[in-house]
């Protein structure tokens, strides 16, 4: 099987070709059946390499795997291989990629039977799912860069995807470029790592990082740089803006790329590269303070959103925030759990918004909604279920993962915890503020929504239900031994963190303690749940209308922070007033007036023609001579 | 040197058939004669190269693989011409000749082994070029393309010779052994006039290559000259620029590299900078190609920046991923040009919709212009960044790296419109040659992204 390790990938590259090149010949039916069945198949021929892991982890071996396929980069010192890396860590992700990937491909092919773009979006969705794997199975920062552009390339076109809209398209824009500032950062962390280490190879990179010494300030530079790339793709402070907006995307893609899979590539990136972190305590402290800072800020700003997907799309920043945390206080053990925790539960709520919207003609405003339980029974089950996953109720699988996390941030500092159990209370409360106002009370909508409420169809309602198995079964993957547990994730785990455990020590937390925490925690969420239950469920309260006056707090979450207005105040604008000023200053005062050559106004006339021979091109000739006069005056200088 | 030969007699030959009128001839015989120069090349190539000709040229692997890589571009754009040249005059004949005529220059200037040859070598290339400039003659910009670059390239012309002679004057030779024999030999007494010359060469070559600051010709010339000669232009000569500008500086003057790699950095970053600022703003596709092939030109400095063993290959790969997609660029506006009149971004709106494989190979130019992963325009700039960073020149990658990102900006214009501003539109015909050369431009810019060993181990 290891030996496959190619085709896990290269299966999703031909299914966008097959599908991108016949989209006008193949019908509907073959181009879902072809774009489903390669990401199935690379889901079995991941199964089966994951079991090889498995094994080979049982044994009590590292189980690393690397597979090269070519040299792609040799000139010089600079040598870059197109190989791939197996291990444990990266065998978890190609299931989730490619397992959920599947599940939603499958649920597409309902949610998008009307689409005339049918084809292309299952091109598109298979061209992400290559990325994706090849940013997983990278073996070195540049094959996984490759993924990470792609993914971010994807992303853009999928949220664009309905590119008639126009502000859909501006959305995809702003994707873009806070992708691209983080992948800036990526690109110079890469040349640095290189720089520094002499390769690009994880296995030549992490055994030279561990033997530095604790604070280096190259590896201060590298991390922050890391780091900064991670704000971006994972959509953190200050970078976080763009998620919430990217939900202009077709639902599924919302949830494969804006919940499961790419955005949680900054935490896969950071995890790999532990030992690097590590040594950079610093930094970590960085990635601790902003990643609780946007858990809590983007629940807050959760609470009062109306719009059944951005009320999601900021739970999904709060719970990359909640990983960041994890990641910072070195619990990357639980970071990672978390990570495979909230690509079930996100992606199944995802998918059920997506099936309520479909139910509802493509209402996205709660307000609008309200007791779809009778109507869609099986959204409804699945929906709660996920809901409970991820408000942290015990025994549901975001329980385990938030506590675990959570726990570490409390025996590295009392004050991320009570943050932590702020940010969980407000989750509760939003998640089941949602589950309220779509699914109780009385139906708020028109009466032509109301006679077209309808159960999705299976390929839709399938998806749904295993996603929810999953969501509720996923916290026994690391039962803590407070409870009894095996631990079974950290274990299989341990080879990858092994440098930095090795540096941090092992971590110790009494029983009780943890008991009194995970109390907390849980007792917490419930009242939380029941608050809100009560508020809109049983009362039956509305939120207010869109331009009704609010209290300060209120209004702040309402309109999330005004954050984008102050981007657009701090960047946005004077970045425009820059360009227009270049653009009348530089380029039409000083190149195309002083020196203007072309310009159909001179060239009309032969007076026109006479004053460009004696003005334009003496004034280049007077600029090259100037230069040139100067390059000698340094050669004197310098000479 | 047969080569050179088959390129001069060629270009003679189809003068000839220009005078007995045998128009339908000239295309073939031009791209079979331009065929038979890449194989001499090849029969040349792993044999042991001496200096010819009293030690004039010398066709080294770097001077061998350069020319072929001319010589396919041009016929590359000689593809192109079919029905192009026809439109703008009778004589048709005269612009294929000039055509060869100015890559027999080119392939002097990346083979040369004494000054002499490389100034004969640019003069042949550009004054066959000032005529091809002003090739539609009664089309204003055109006219005036040619007169100014005619007026600029006789002044850059100065600087060349002024610094030949200086170099000539310091070192009492042409020849390049004889130059860094002086060069190695005198280490503490190099003459003053030694180090004036290097100056004054640097102006002229920055010149041919269109870098800052004597890059003000390059976006008016390019811009008003027939576009298929601006291909000529932005691909055979700045190839043949940069290979002769290394060539020269890799021979003679890596010893005092401390002394002009000052210059050349400073002129790099701006190079940069004023190329991605300027191609920002433009409303033209044609001008912000124009501007955006200065910012290559800063790119491509960076090998002579971080000059050693590995410039040449990484000039190589660069200079091939950047050619190749400038063909697809400028090209793909000839035939948008014709169907709209129009050269604005604006033209290209919907494209993709009715011209699906010519929109996929555009994207696929941009996306290799920009240095996205999997095209060879990422291996390009990924090898030239590194070969920079192991000079420990961090501050340039970084700012290389912020101009990279401008550079996304504006190419992706072009994909943006294609793709995602929707129009009701015509589709563009494209002919049989054309699809020929943008089918093997796009598919050359992938397979060297994905495996691009095959040209960096070359020289």
């Amino acid at each position: 099987m290891i030996d496959l390790i190619w085709l896990i990938p290269l299966l999703p590259l031909v299914g966008f070709l097959l599908n991108g090149l016949g989209r006008n010949v193949l019908s509907k039916p073959l181009v879902g059946l072809l774009g489903s069945g390669v990401v199935l198949a690379s889901f079995l021929l991941s199964c089966g390499v994951f079991a090889e892991v498995y094994t080979a982890r049982q044994a009590g071996e590292p189980a690393v795997f690397i597979q090269s396929v070519f040299e792609w980069i040799a000139a010089g010192s600079l040598e870059v291989s197109l190989s791939f890396l197996v291990d444990p860590l990266s065998a978890i992700m190609l299931l989730i990629v490619t397992g959920i990937g599947f599940l939603i491909h499958v649920y597409s092919i309902g949610y998008m039977k009307h689409d005339a773009g049918f084809a292309k979006f299952f091109a598109f969705l298979n061209l992400f799912v290559f990325f994706m794997l090849v940013l997983v199975l990278g073996s070195n920062y540049a094959v996984m860069f490759i993924g990470w552009e792609g993914v971010g390339l994807c992303s853009y076109l999928l949220i664009g995807f309905w590119f008639k809209n126009k502000e859909f398209a501006s959305a995809g824009k702003k994707a873009f470029v806070m992708n691209r500032i983080g992948d800036l950062s990526f690109l110079i962390a890469v040349f640095l790592i290189f720089n520094t280490f002499g390769t690009l190879e994880f296995t030549g990179v992490f055994p030279q990082a561990a033997g530095m010494a604790m604070g280096d300030t190259t590896l201060l530079l590298v991390t922050l740089l890391l780091f900064v790339a991670a704000t971006g793709k994972s959509a953190q402070i200050p970078l976080f803006t763009w998620l919430p907006d990217a939900m202009a995307g077709p639902t599924p893609v919302s949830a494969l790329i804006h919940a499961a899979t790419m955005v949680t590539a900054g935490i896969y990136m950071i995890a790999r590269s532990n030992i690097l972190f590590t040594l950079s305590p610093v930094t970590l402290q960085i990635v601790a303070a902003i990643g609780i800072c946007t858990a809590l800020l983007a629940a807050a700003i959760a609470i009062t959103q109306n719009d059944i997907k951005k009320v999601l799309a900021y739970s999904t920043v709060s719970q990359l925030g909640y990983m960041f945390l994890g990641l910072g206080v070195g619990a990357f053990t639980g970071a990672f759990f978390h990570v495979i925790t909230h690509a079930f539960f996100k992606a199944l709520l995802f998918l059920g918004a997506g099936s309520v919207i479909h139910a509802m003609g493509d209402e996205q405003d709660m307000r609008h909604m309200g007791g779809l339980k009778k109507h869609l029974p099986i959204t409804y089950v699945t929906m709660l279920v996920a809901t409970i996953a991820i408000a942290g109720i015990p025994p549901l699988s975001g329980f385990f993962s938030k506590d675990e996390i959570l726990a570490h941030a409390f025996s590295a500092n009392k004050l991320l915890w009570v943050l932590g159990f702020v940010g969980a209370l407000f989750t509760a409360f939003y998640m089941f503020r949602l589950l309220s106002l779509t699914f109780f009370g009385k139906f708020r909508g028109t009466t032509e929504q109301a006679d077209h409420l309808h159960e999705s169809p299976a390929s839709m309602t399938v998806p749904l239900i295993i996603l929810a198995v999953l969501s509720a079964v996923g916290g026994l993957l690391n039962v803590p031994s407070a409870l009894g547990g095996g631990q079974a994730l950290a274990n299989f785990l341990s080879p990858v963190f092994a440098d930095s455990a090795a540096v941090t020590g092992p971590f110790h937390l009494d029983h009780s303690t943890e008991y009194v925490l995970m109390a907390v925690s849980a007792v917490g969420a419930i009242v939380m749940a029941v608050v809100a239950y009560r508020q809109y469920a049983v009362k039956g309260t509305v939120p207010k209308a869109d331009d009704a006056p609010r209290g300060v707090l209120a209004k702040l979450s309402y309109h999330k922070f005004y954050v984008d207005e102050l981007y657009d105040t701090l960047v946005v604008r004077p970045l425009n007033a820059l360009s227009v000023f270049f653009y009348r200053i530089v380029d039409r005062a000083g190149i195309d007036g002083l020196v203007n050559g072309l310009g159909k106004r001179v060239g009309e006339s032969a007076q026109g023609i006479r004053l460009l021979q004696n003005g334009n091109v003496g004034s280049y000739i007077f600029m090259m001579v100037i230069a040139a006069v100067l390059i000698l005056a340094f050669g004197v200088f310098n000479g | 040197m047969s080569a050179i030969i088959t390129l001069s007699l060629l270009a003679i030959l189809v003068l000839y058939l220009g005078l007995f009128k045998a128009r339908r001839a000239l295309l073939p015989v031009s791209l079979l004669g331009l065929v038979a120069t890449v194989v001499l090349y090849g029969v040349q190539w792993g044999k042991t190269a001496e200096p010819l000709y009293s030690g004039m040229v010398l066709f080294d692997h770097f001077a061998v693989v350069f020319s072929v890589v001319c010589v396919i571009l041009t016929i590359l754009v000689l593809l192109l011409s079919k029905d192009y040249f026809d439109k703008s005059s009778p004589h048709v004949a005269e612009y294929y000749a000039l055509l060869l005529f100015s890559l027999t220059g080119a392939v002097l200037v990346v083979s040369f082994h004494n000054l002499a040859m490389l100034f004969i070598g640019i003069e042949i290339m550009s004054v066959a070029l000032y005529i091809l400039a002003g090739i539609r003659k009664k089309d204003f910009a055109s006219n005036e393309a040619a007169l100014k670059y005619f007026l600029m390239g006789a002044y850059s012309t100065g600087f060349l010779l002024f610094g030949i002679a200086l170099l000539y004057g310091a070192s009492g030779s042409f020849d390049l052994a004889a130059i860094k024999e002086y060069v190695v030999s005198n280490p503490q007494g190099i003459s003053p006039l030694f180090y004036a010359g290097i100056l004054l060469l640097i102006v002229s070559l920055a010149f041919k290559l269109g870098a800052a600051p004597f890059h003000f010709w390059t976006p008016d010339v390019y811009d008003g000259s027939p576009i298929l000669i601006t291909i000529f232009m932005a691909t055979v000569v700045k190839t043949a620029a940069i290979a002769g500008f290394l060539r020269l500086f890799y021979f003679c003057f890596i010893p005092l590299q401390d002394f002009w790699v000052p210059v050349l950095l400073v002129m790099t970053i701006i190079t940069l900078f004023v190329g991605n600022l300027t191609a920002i703003v433009q409303q033209s596709v044609k001008r912000m190609l124009a501007y955006s092939s200065i910012s290559h030109a800063g790119y491509l400095l960076f090998a002579i920046v971080a000059i050693g063993a590995t410039s040449a290959n990484s000039v190589l790969f660069y200079v091939t991923a950047y050619s190749l997609s400038t063909i697809i660029g400028f090209g793909s506006l000839i035939l948008v040009k014709r169907a709209t009149g129009s050269e604005h971004f604006e033209a290209f709106n919907g494209l993709a919709k009715k011209n699906p494989y010519l929109s996929l190979a555009i994207a696929i130019a941009m996306l290799s212009l920009a240095g996205i992963p999997l095209t060879a325009g990422f291996v390009g700039k990924f090898m030239m960044f590194s070969g920079v960073l192991a000079d420990y020149q961090v501050l340039l990658v970084v700012l290389a790296v912020i101009n990279a990102a401008m550079g996304i900006f504006y190419y992706f214009r072009v994909i943006v419109a294609m793709y995602f501003k929707p129009l009701d539109r015509d589709a563009i015909v494209v002919s049989g040659p054309y699809r020929v050369v943008f089918f093997l431009a796009a598919l050359i810019t992938l397979l060297l992204g994905v495996y691009p060993a095959w040209l960096t181990g070359l020289i």
